[in-house]
């Protein structure tokens, strides 16, 4: 594959390619070239990824499709596919919610993997990532069966809330046979070493957790955030996402501008759904005003 | 900073004081200086020799400080003084120094120390010798000695002790001093602040080293200092701290620390009550008195005693068993009838039940002169020391212990080694053979530096069987040694002599004795989480790996939490690593739990409730209702001993105060200034909001609402006790989902909070945590339960949920093969209905709340909510330990359905008056299946058994479950 090392090649850049082509990671698998290829696609254009969020099956298995397809028209460049749980301990009131309404209205893994299958049927270039919580994926096993599935619903990649590189590796593996990237996410709290491990781990990118607590849409994000993004994207050998509390184009304008490579956002967007889930022009609306404010660098004019 | 009151100043000498050119005050330098010039004058134009050598002849006998030191705990030296330089002149002492001795000597001081120094300290050689005629104590000559000829001057006034101070002196000079004052009969005390004064102090001959907090050239106190030294200095010297004690749990912590004395001054001149000011402080030196830590205590056996006074040296300080060597052509070979001599002295000397064990030291032997040796003196124990045979060992006729020798030169295969020296070990086990010691044949003791080898390989025997540590052992290292080896005991000879002379039996040195058993006794005191004997299980059932994994394949742990989570997670396992092995922190622990949460609890041995289980365990076996397993012959149910751990005694009526309290004291050591805590039952959330307002802590309780419901009284209480309950309506409404509230609160706020998690569970390190915390539980009742049986239990029962009772039970006896270990779990309605509790009978592998265990969970991997009545079991799974202890078959698993524990309730009530929680009560409604070997719990029993149930609450807050189960009646046998 790679040529043999020439004595030209300096000791230490051996070493890390080595390092990088043996050690854990999913960042050279199909899906990774995929979501990277998106992000580059959206930093050809000068602009952030907008990557929203839809939860699966919410409010009902039909409704979700058609949310996922005008959330993806409406101007997302990936589209995180939120995969209910009965216990999401990451996530904040909107998420519980939705996730409970989606069970409770018939939501399964089989079901979710196919609204993944359909929606990457409709739309091809859309890297499509779901994001879970580990006994779903991993459980008692070491999620093979699951990375198999998703891999072949058409998923990219794969978001675990509640799993860490610490405890990533034998799914990482299984992840990495069949072509699917494992994003790991890293927080405020993290320490800039361990920062940079986890950046060196994950697959296609990396999640950076805006705020410290759980997900939810804010009126304001940290004013420490610009200062985290920036610090985030000098070690990340992957585009650098941002995502939790993300609800306004103010907050996406500041968040482009501080150079990430994409916007997440998620319970805003369930927030606009409305109580019953089903006000998709409103979510198209505010979708179009987030991807309006993804422009990178100095100010880009968008409506607020 | 500089601590100085300016008008404890003296006036200033007449000439210039000769100071170091350095700009910095050197009080000590000072107060020395002007010393020496005191002392030059005193003695100038006297003929000092012949006069002190008088006075010397005349002053009364030394009293020995050692004596007292070498007892178990730490000794208070009280001390008189009336002015400081740190404190400036101390009031309410006034001229009646005198009585203020006696109040001190009353109070239970072991020596009072006497300022002589008059211009700062405004002391004197008269107020000594006042004292020393008022009391019976030996008296501390507290001075400036600067000159050789203050010591006989001291020693002629009464000093019984006399104070050295290492920053004085270079070596040479503080050796000359040690020397010459041990020589007059004044026990040198010398005391150091720093590593290079500590030096000079060891190389001198001084027993006592003192390690003072107070840099004495600033005066400046750094209160960790004494104890940054204590590690550094030999456990064979005595060691006492000095300065900055600001209230008794100071010297309680020095006690913890290891050491056997402390000077206490200012902290007591100006109690208006000096007895009992001094009391407070002898009580907080008091070696712990904890059927926890004396589990832990090695046997200790005195070896090769020559002479009546090692006899009485031996018994006098509860030596466990006397070793007379009668083999021929050793050195402390003892003719048979000096043996016969020497034992009926043990025998006659030991009062009560203290009584040593007499052990024949016999090295191959005949069976005839085996034979001879025990008509000659009638030994309670034969030790073969040399290479006899199974056969041999067999027909001894005696208890027999046998040694077993280490290879000397260090073993290229210590596995080989191992392997090979646990096979022997076990044969002579298998032969009868009562006890094993293991001889470090090399001459030199494993826990000592350089022979690392050995140690391994005795802490790789130690794991595997219980042995007893032989060989080059001293009060120096013998309780290092007991830290890294998991002995059951340690035997000593030549450790405890005095020098040899040659051609001269030795014999034994009784301080040398006295010494070697108090920190062979403390070795292991304060520190719950050092192994003290074998563990032949696989390692992964005892512990978790360093990714916090449990399990024969490491299959069950782990940190499964967002990233957020994650550095908080990592500076609790960092923090707790420290706090593991610190005496100190579970010292004060334990002190909490003995004066605020009331233990020990009481363990009880209940026959009313013995005789219900037998009696249904009869009906169940005979083919009664339920009885699916019995095979239609009735089986014979044993006797049965029934003991129950009663933790509903504990203070907040469960076992969670243990938890709640360890983890309160660690959220201080944090540094977090926030508590939250999820509940089921409310009782984790009472613990807990009790120890935050014991410990002032802020603290928030998520209860999932349906509790809220069940549990009014729990809420109420958390109410009143100054923490906010918050109610969790997401999910189902219970504890897992209030553990899930929990974790996103934790996730909002870790950088103020530490989560206070309630059960054996979560991610690494919280199950490590609370077992730690809850292993009291089974390591008390292991303790009291020797203390009435003799033994160990046959069976132990705890009812689980998330697991924290369960472990905290079953912890202290999982190496210990002959005892059987059950959990019950909570089956609801039925395991077979699927409304149930059951993680383990009916749960598969998966990852809840931060750790891969066992759970409740469908196909897809959504939690199913768990069923019980008792709602600190209603959990959906089980903490990763017990996961592995029931993978790897070293738990037993029953259930109970809702209606077995309220009839179980009912039944503990009416026999023993005792209301347990409907949780403990699932443990009680399973021991009759137990009993007569039916749900799924196999084997035998022996004609009479002994069973601990863990009695993990009281049922007060279920009165309401028991009016709802009102058609449920108790066992036919209690009705």
């Amino acid at each position: 594959m790679t040529p043999p090392a020439t004595a030209a090649v300096a000791p230490e850049n051996t070493a890390t390619s080595d390092a990088t082509a043996t050690e854990a990671g999913t960042n050279e698998t199909a899906g990774a070239h995929r979501i990277a290829a998106a992000f580059a696609r959206a930093r050809s254009e000068g602009r952030a990824a907008l990557i929203p969020y839809v939860v699966a099956g919410y409010p009902d298995a039909a409704t979700s499709f058609e949310v996922a397809l005008a959330v993806a028209d409406a101007g997302a460049d990936l589209l995180e596919v939120g995969l209910p749980y009965s216990d999401p301990l990451a996530d904040g009131a909107t998420l519980q919610r939705a996730s409970g309404v989606a069970i409770a209205a018939g939501a399964t893994l089989e079901r979710s993997l196919r609204l993944i299958e359909r929606i990457g049927a409709a739309r091809p270039d859309l890297p499509l990532i779901p994001m879970g919580y580990a006994n779903q994926v991993i459980g008692g096993g070491d999620g093979e069966a699951v990375a198999r599935r998703l891999a072949g619903a058409g998923a990219a990649g794969l978001i675990v809330a509640d799993l860490t590189p610490d405890e990533g590796s034998p799914f990482e593996a299984v992840a990495r046979a069949v072509g699917l990237a494992v994003v790991y996410l890293v927080a405020p709290t993290t320490p800039p070493v361990r920062r940079a491990t986890v950046a060196a781990r994950s697959g296609g990118f990396l999640y950076c957790v805006s705020l410290v607590g759980v997900t939810g849409a804010r009126t304001a994000l940290p004013a420490s955030v610009g200062r985290l993004v920036r610090a985030v994207k000098a070690i990340s050998p992957v585009p650098v996402a941002v995502g939790f509390g993300v609800s306004r184009p103010a907050h996406v304008r500041a968040i482009a501008r501080a150079g990430a490579d994409g916007v997440i956002v998620a319970s805003a967007l369930v927030d606009a759904l409305g109580e019953d889930g089903r006000e998709i022009a409103a979510l198209e609306r505010l979708v179009r005003d987030l991807r309006g404010a993804t422009a990178l660098g100095s100010a880009a004019g968008s409506p607020t | 900073m500089t601590v100085t009151a300016p008008g404890a100043r003296p006036p200033r000498p007449g000439r210039p004081a000769r100071r170091a050119p350095s700009t910095r005050p050197n009080v000590v330098e000072e107060i020395a200086a002007r010393r020496r010039a005191d002392i030059l004058a005193l003695v100038a134009g006297r003929a000092t020799g012949s006069a002190i050598d008088d006075a010397l002849a005349t002053a009364p006998a030394p009293r020995s400080i050692a004596e007292r030191l070498v007892a178990p705990g730490l000794h208070l030296i009280a001390e008189i003084k009336r002015a400081s330089p740190s404190a400036g002149r101390i009031a309410a002492t006034g001229d009646d120094i005198v009585a203020r001795a006696r109040a001190y000597e009353l109070g239970g001081a072991a020596a009072i120390s006497v300022l002589c120094e008059p211009h700062w300290f405004g002391g004197s050689v008269d107020d000594l010798r006042g004292v020393r005629a008022a009391v019976a104590v030996p008296v501390l000559a507290k001075d400036f000695v600067v000159e050789e000829v203050q010591l006989p001057m001291l020693r002629a006034a009464g000093a019984d002790l006399v104070l050295l101070l290492a920053v004085l002196h270079p070596a040479k000079r503080l050796a000359r001093l040690v020397d010459r004052a041990l020589e007059i009969g004044l026990e040198p005390l010398v005391e150091v602040h720093d590593p290079g004064e500590l030096e000079r102090a060891l190389a001198t001959r001084a027993r006592l080293i003192g390690l003072n907090n107070r840099d004495l050239r600033t005066l400046e106190v750094d209160l960790d200092r004494a104890g940054r030294l204590r590690e550094l200095v030999p456990d064979d010297r005595l060691v006492i701290a000095e300065s900055g004690v600001r209230d008794p749990a100071t010297v309680a912590r020095w006690r913890a620390l290891g050491f056997d004395g402390a000077l206490v001054g200012e902290a007591l001149v100006r109690a208006a009550d000096p007895a009992a000011a001094v009391r407070a402080y002898v009580a907080a030196g008091e070696a712990p008195d904890d059927p926890a830590n004396v589990a832990r205590r090695p046997l200790v056996k005195i070896c090769g005693v020559t002479d009546a006074d090692g006899v009485l040296a031996a018994v006098a300080v509860g030596a466990d068993a006397i070793g007379l060597n009668v083999v021929a052509g050793t050195p402390r070979e003892l003719a048979l009838d000096e043996a016969a001599a020497l034992a009926r002295l043990a025998r006659t000397a030991g009062t009560g039940t203290h009584r040593p064990l007499v052990v024949a030291i016999t090295a191959d032997a005949s069976a005839r002169r085996l034979a001879d040796i025990v008509a000659a003196f009638d030994p309670d124990v034969v030790q073969l020391s040399g290479d006899e045979s199974l056969a041999l060992a067999r027909g001894v006729g005696r208890r027999t212990w046998k040694v077993l020798h280490l290879p000397p030169a260090e073993p290229a295969d210590l596995s080989t080694v191992t392997a090979d020296l646990v096979s022997r070990g076990r044969a002579y086990l298998d032969a009868g053979v009562e006890r094993l010691l293991l001889d470090t044949a090399g001459g030199s003791h494993p826990g000592g530096t350089g022979i690392r080898a050995a140690e391994r390989l005795a802490a790789a025997v130690a794991r595997e069987l219980p042995i007893t540590l032989a060989g080059g052992l001293n009060a120096g290292v013998v309780a290092g040694a007991l830290r890294a080896i998991p002995a059951v005991g340690v035997d000593v000879a030549s450790g405890v002599e005095r020098p040899r002379e040659p051609g001269i039996r030795p014999t034994k040195d009784p301080l040398k004795v006295a010494l070697f058993i108090k920190r062979a006794r403390a070795a292991r005191d304060d520190r719950p989480n050092l192994p003290f004997g074998p563990t032949p299980v696989p390692a992964g059932l005892l512990d978790a790996d360093g990714a916090g994994r449990w399990g024969m394949e490491r299959d069950f742990g782990g940190r499964y939490v967002p990233e957020t989570l994650m550095a908080a997670l990592e500076a609790l396992e960092s923090a707790y690593e420290a706090v593991r092995q610190d005496p100190v922190f579970w010292a004060e622990l334990r002190d909490l739990l003995e004066h605020f949460a009331g233990r020990p609890t009481a363990l009880y041995r209940a026959d009313r409730l013995a005789e219900a289980v037998r009696d249904e365990a009869a009906r169940l076996g005979g083919g009664g209702p339920g009885a699916g397993g019995g095979g239609g012959r009735a089986r014979r149910i044993p006797e049965l001993r029934l003991y129950l751990k009663r933790e509903d005694l504990a203070h907040t009526g469960a076992h969670k105060i243990n938890n709640a309290l360890g983890q309160a004291l660690l959220t201080r050591r944090l540094g977090k200034t926030r508590v939250i805590a999820e509940t089921g039952a409310g009782q984790h959330g009472v613990a807990t909001a009790t120890a935050c307002a014991l410990l002032d802590l802020p603290c928030i309780v998520y209860m999932g609402a349906e509790d809220i419901e069940r549990q009014g009284p729990n809420v109420l209480r958390m109410r009143a006790l100054g923490a906010e309950v918050r109610s969790v309506t997401s999910g189902t409404a219970t504890l897992k989902d209030a553990v899930n509230e929990a974790m996103r609160d934790w996730v909002t706020n870790v950088e103020t909070t530490h989560y206070v998690l309630g059960s054996a569970m979560g991610p690494h390190p919280y199950p490590m945590i609370v077992r730690d915390l809850q292993r009291r539980i089974g390591d008390e009742a292991a303790a009291q339960l020797f203390a009435v049986e003799g033994r160990l239990p046959d069976l132990a029962v705890a009812c689980v949920g998330g697991g924290s009772n369960a472990i905290g039970l079953l912890a202290r006896f999982i190496g210990e093969p002959s005892v059987r270990l059950a959990v019950v779990e909570a089956a609801g309605d039925g395991i077979g209905t699927g409304r149930h509790a059951a993680a383990i009978l009916g749960g598969t592998p998966g990852i809840l709340h931060g750790s891969r265990s066992l759970m409740l969970q469908d196909a897809d991997g959504q939690v199913i909510e768990a069923h019980s009545a008792s709602a600190g079991l209603d959990y959906p799974g089980i903490g990763p330990q017990l996961a592995a202890l029931a993978e790897g078959g070293r738990i037993e698993v029953a259930a109970a359905t809702d209606r077995e524990a309220v009839a179980a309730m009912k039944t503990a009530t009416r026999t023993e008056g005792i209301l347990p929680a409907l949780e403990t009560a699932h443990a009680v409604a399973a021991l009759p299946g137990l009993l007569a070997g039916i749900g799924g719990v196999g084997g035998s029993w022996p004609d009479e058994i002994l069973v601990l149930v863990g009695f993990s609450g009281r049922g007060d807050k279920d009165l309401a479950a028991l009016e709802r189960f009102a058609d449920v009646d108790a066992w036919e046998g209690a009705r």
